[in-house]
């Protein structure tokens, strides 16, 4: 016990470990702002240069890129319609049309406070339950993983605002994009016409930028002449009063951004989407409808994603097993730093995971400070001229994507992605869900064939998996609710009950 | 003001002289080194370990890139894209040997350079704790009498897995179902979680779960026992006709594009050797469950090419190859 608390206040208690966390934090919010430039990106660029340090110093490090870096993608998502990263393409339905408003410092100061319960929850949960968090997550079999993302998919029918046809042709659009490149089990090529480049797949970094970015540059085009909005920028802090009212909400979707951080197949990109998707259906009365500025869709996707940085380190802590890319780079660290990062890992190392609970904890205090200032200076961005502006996000968008490959292919599906968003965007479809289609199409043809594989390529026998296992049993539950709940189905008994 | 002039010119001077002197010499500016697998990997973690020494020797920086995908293949054309000047190098693992027969591109190592072989990763055999199986011996056996039945974790099509699979399967039959995954990583939580029912697995990714307990080590693939892993039988026992493809391993190489000038592919073939050799270097090696092999020149190519021939044929032998290893110029080995 004695050793936890001493383990715990490490980089507490030494002055360069604290700055390194601090350095480490600040950098990571202002790498995550950038769309495309990651966290996974800047952690295994540091870890190359880590290599002489300390394993503490740079563990510490990588700790603060983490925190930081998952929340600034949140930054850029409510100031321009642009996620800085996978994980904040939720906050940017709520967030941005706050900043329409003229509220982008108030957007910014509550989803800092609730990144930092989120993250604080996340880490809670770590250091409590971590050993039965990842037990758990080890029951997931590939089944239950396509059953998720089948769930995943079903959100469109949240994130489709007006049309629901539109939001399933536009995840249809982000499956099959999803699903180009070499495929996993046979390596035979699908969708790639003879082309070299197309082997690896389109990342959906990519697609991201593409359809987020520069869609929203050329969208911008047609109000050249329209006044910026001025910004209020008097009350960012949030109020006690509001930080309680959400904190109900804020517990519920870090709930779900930890299980969702902790499975070692699914991250704080799903989680987000997942929250949000939750606080759509729970709020019955939100601050405005969703999608027009609702407080709760920009509390539900920052709580989640920071969370799920903490329930990423469960499995990486307790088994080995990496949570998400980042913290599988840390694994790498961990390797080429002499330590063997799997069971023997609490034995050989004992202070690891006491020392990263504490710097987690400490990462988040320095995102409170940090997140909540500067936002003044931030929030002016929507109030340059669109003749700056525009360009300034055609450059970010370009870089973001050259850095993904060092690559220029990367460039030009990034650039044709931006004119096929921007024509969809004219035909009022939603861009949300062609990243869910992206993310989760991949995902749901992996696990289906590996749950298919397991039981002998026999669909009776994978159809009866699905029932006859508890946990599957309880998703599959899940997967036929939500489905009949977009179905005219609800409507009608809803009548019939009024009735 | 005339300060600034004057430094500016001093500084202008100053680069030209370095630029100039160093004209004749290689290396005179950051190469790059492209990683062929992504971040955190096995291939990643082996170069990034390596290459701080290799600067030391080289006297210059060595920027590493990550371009993962199509199982390296677009790592590797990038290389071949770029001329061959010796400031592009290739930091690949074994896949390459197998691209021409599993139809992913037309080319192997014998369209570069090698400039090192670095080592080669051990293999083993592992099932969950609590597995029915005690060796692979008694797998084998179940098998027989339950073909399609047992699960095998893989990683696709040429993967280490699925090359292990049919190298018993040309002197033995296995008849499996197997599940692919992403690589060790996922493979090894899909085991924990019994959700597959054996994978064959780099030492590597193996070696700290057996020991603690929460793997089974059926077999390790090579004709004798390993210090790593007092209790585990070699596959030998079980197998003794697999012997004529022992040893076999995925290994790690640095190649540059072929047409590279001689002296240039010296230079380098010096500094990655010293590099290999570094103690601290070597520790990590074996730490990590690989055999360090430091090879340069005919040496480096005809490990590469023994490699390749047995490989692709055992492969062609269980009838995995999608292409014919005589079609594509492989000789038999």
């Amino acid at each position: 016990m004695a050793d936890s608390v001493s383990y715990f206040l490490m980089a507490w208690l030494d002055p360069s470990l604290l700055m390194l966390t601090a350095i480490g934090t600040l950098a990571g919010i202002y790498v995550g702002a950038i769309p495309g430039l990651s966290v996974t990106m800047a952690t295994s660029i540091l870890i190359s240069f880590t290599f002489s340090w300390d394993v503490n110093d740079a563990l510490a490090l990588i700790v603060g890129i983490y925190t930081g870096g998952v929340y600034g993608g949140s930054r850029t998502a409510i100031l321009l319609n642009i996620p800085g990263a996978p994980s904040s393409v939720a906050t940017s339905f709520d967030g941005y049309p706050l900043a329409q408003k003229g509220e982008a410092g108030q957007a910014i100061g509550l989803s800092t406070v609730m990144s930092v319960i989120g993250g604080l929850i996340g880490v809670g949960v770590l250091a409590s339950v971590a050993p039965f968090l990842s037990d758990m997550a080890l029951k997931f079999a590939p089944r239950d993983y396509f059953l998720i993302a089948a769930l995943g998919l079903l959100l469109v029918g949240s994130l489709a605002a007006e049309s629901l046809s539109r939001g399933i042709f536009a995840a249809a659009m982000g499956a099959v994009i999803g699903l180009v490149g070499l495929d996993q089990v046979t390596a035979d090529p699908r969708f790639t016409m003879g082309s070299m480049q197309l082997m690896g797949g389109i990342h959906y970094v990519v697609v991201m930028i593409g359809m987020f970015g520069v869609a929203e540059a050329f969208f911008q085009l047609h109000q050249l002449n329209a006044k910026p909005l001025r910004q209020k920028v008097d009350k960012i802090v949030p109020s006690l009063h509001l930080v309680l009212k959400f904190l109900p909400l804020s517990i519920r979707t870090s709930v779900i951004g930890v299980i969702v951080g902790a499975l070692p197949g699914t991250g704080g990109d799903i989680a987000s989407l997942f929250a949000y998707d939750h606080a759509k259906r729970s709020v019955k009365h939100p601050s405005r409808p969703f999608g027009k500025g609702a407080y709760e869709g920009l509390v539900a996707p920052e709580t989640a994603n920071n969370a799920a940085v903490g329930g990423a380190y469960v499995p990486m802590l307790t088994l080995g097993m990496p949570g998400d890319a980042v913290t599988a780079i840390i694994i790498g660290a961990l390797v080429v730093h002499g330590l063997n990062p799997g069971p023997m890992l609490m034995i050989q190392a004992p202070h690891i995971f006491w020392f990263t609970v504490g710097n987690l904890v400490l990462a988040n205090l320095f995102l409170l400070i940090f997140g909540l200032t500067g936002i003044k200076v931030f929030a002016k961005v929507v109030e340059l001229p669109k003749a700056i502006l525009i360009p300034l996000i055609m450059v970010l968008c370009v870089v973001g994507s050259y850095s993904l490959n060092s690559s220029m292919t990367e460039v030009y599906w990034m650039l044709g992605f931006g004119l096929l968003g921007y024509f969809m965007k004219i035909f009022r479809f939603q861009m949300g869900p062609v990243i869910l289609g992206v993310i989760l199409g991949p995902l749901m043809d992996k696990t289906y064939r590996q749950a298919m594989s397991s039981v002998g390529n026999d669909t009776g026998s994978f159809l009866l998996s699905l029932v006859t296992n508890p946990l599957s049993l309880v998703l599959t539950t899940a997967v036929v609710l939500l489905l009949l709940s977009n179905t005219p189905l609800k409507r009608l008994l809803q009548r019939r009950r009024q009735a | 003001m005339i300060k600034k002039v004057l430094a500016t010119l001093a500084l202008s001077v100053g680069t030209l002289a370095v630029a100039s002197s160093a004209f004749a010499d290689y290396p005179e500016r950051n190469i790059q080194g492209i990683i062929q697998w992504g971040a955190g990997g096995a291939t990643d973690n082996v170069a990034r370990s390596l290459t701080p020494h290799v600067e030391e020797a080289l006297g210059t920086s060595i920027i590493l890139n990550n371009r993962p995908g199509g199982t390296g293949v677009i790592g590797m054309n990038s290389v071949m894209q770029q001329p061959a000047n010796g400031y592009t190098v290739l930091y690949g693992a074994e896949n390459p040997q197998l691209y021409p027969i599993m139809g992913l591109a037309d080319f192997d190592y014998s369209a570069m350079t090698p400039i090192n072989v670095i080592g080669q990763g051990l293999v083993v055999i592992a099932a969950p704790a609590d597995s029915q199986f005690d060796n692979f011996k008694e797998l084998l056996n179940y098998a027989h009498k339950n073909p399609g039945k047992l699960r095998m974790g893989g990683t696709g099509a040429g993967g280490l897995p699925s090359t292990v699979l049919a190298m018993v399967n040309s002197v033995d039959s296995l008849d499996v179902r197997n599940v692919t995954f992403g690589g060790d990583g996922p493979g090894i939580t899909a085991m924990l979680g019994n959700h597959i029912d054996f994978m064959p697995l780099s030492l590597a990714a193996a070696q700290d779960q057996i020991p603690a307990g929460r793997l089974k080590g059926l077999a390790v693939f090579s004709k004798e026992k390993i210090e790593e892993l007092p209790n585990t039988p070699p596959i030998t026992q079980a197998l003794p006709r697999i012997e004529s493809y022992l040893p076999w391993g995925p290994f790690w190489a640095v190649a540059v594009r072929e047409g590279t000038p001689d002296a240039i592919v010296k230079t380098l073939s010096k500094a990655y050797e010293k590099g290999v050799a570094n103690e601290q270097f070597q520790t990590f090696l074996t730490e990590n469950g690989a055999k360090p092999l430091n090879l340069q020149g005919e040496k480096a190519e005809e490990f590469l090419n023994r490699w390749q021939s047995v490989t692709a044929w055992a492969l062609q032998k269980a009838d995995a190859a999608k292409i014919s290893p005589q079609d594509v110029g492989i000789p038999k080995p």
